[in-house]
């Protein structure tokens, strides 16, 4: 799974540990999902889509396999 | 985590070492004084059973530090919990076979001594894990 959490965290001029503080998540698991290690929980994807205002979708993207190679079938 | 979750999880974990180091502490002393044989059956029994409550309370203060920790930090321990257990089983299962295969001196490489390996394999597998999830990159 993909995300733009890097970019939002670096509009807001935000720390990794900052961020970590309103998701109420260590540093080291904003790490993770900004380096695309780690795909957080549903209930934490909602809780970051909403400290930017967004919805889960403009946040996080599926890399699915179906939609980036052959198209339909 | 807000810092009253981590001052928790940093409670919950420093009671759960100590209770860890006094269980230890326990069981040494009772393997110890189970040695003799002039004990009466009921000092035998009380010193078998009397790490049994502290290991309990040992445990009630793992799980409220894991449950105290966030999904990353959950997912870490229960990943390393599995590897290390799994570890275990390939260590005794290797040993028993050793053990018949070239005869094994039993005090030293006994497949009953593979449970202090545990704590060992628990510990690795963390660092282990814990290195998959970390990133090079650092805060930017």
């Amino acid at each position: 799974m993909k995300n733009r959490l890097r970019v939002l965290r670096a509009e807001r001029n935000w720390s990794q540990a900052e961020l970590a503080g309103q998701l109420e998540v260590s540093r080291q698991t904003v790490n993770a999902i900004e380096t695309g290690k780690y795909d957080p929980s549903l209930p934490l994807a909602f809780k970051v889509a909403r400290l930017f205002g967004r919805s889960i979708e403009s946040v996080f993207e599926y890399e699915d396999d179906f939609a980036q190679g052959d198209g339909a079938r | 985590m807000t810092s009253t979750e981590k001052a928790v999880a940093r409670a919950n974990s420093r009671r759960a070492g100590i209770l860890a180091i006094a269980w230890l502490a326990l069981f040494m002393v009772g393997r110890l004084m189970l040695e003799r044989s002039d004990l009466p059956t009921w000092a035998r029994l009380a010193f078998a059973l009397a790490p049994t409550p502290i290991f309990v309370g040992f445990l009630v203060a793992y799980v409220r530090g894991v449950r105290a920790m966030d999904e990353l930090e959950q997912k870490i321990h229960t990943e390393a919990l599995a590897l290390a257990f799994w570890l275990a089983v390939l260590l005794l299962t290797t040993l028993a076979l050793m053990q018949r295969a070239v005869g094994l001196k039993f005090e030293d490489w006994s497949y009953m001594h593979v449970w202090v390996y545990l704590p060992v394999f628990y510990f690795g597998a963390i660092a282990f894990v814990g290195a998959r999830y970390r990133s090079t990159e650092g805060d930017q």
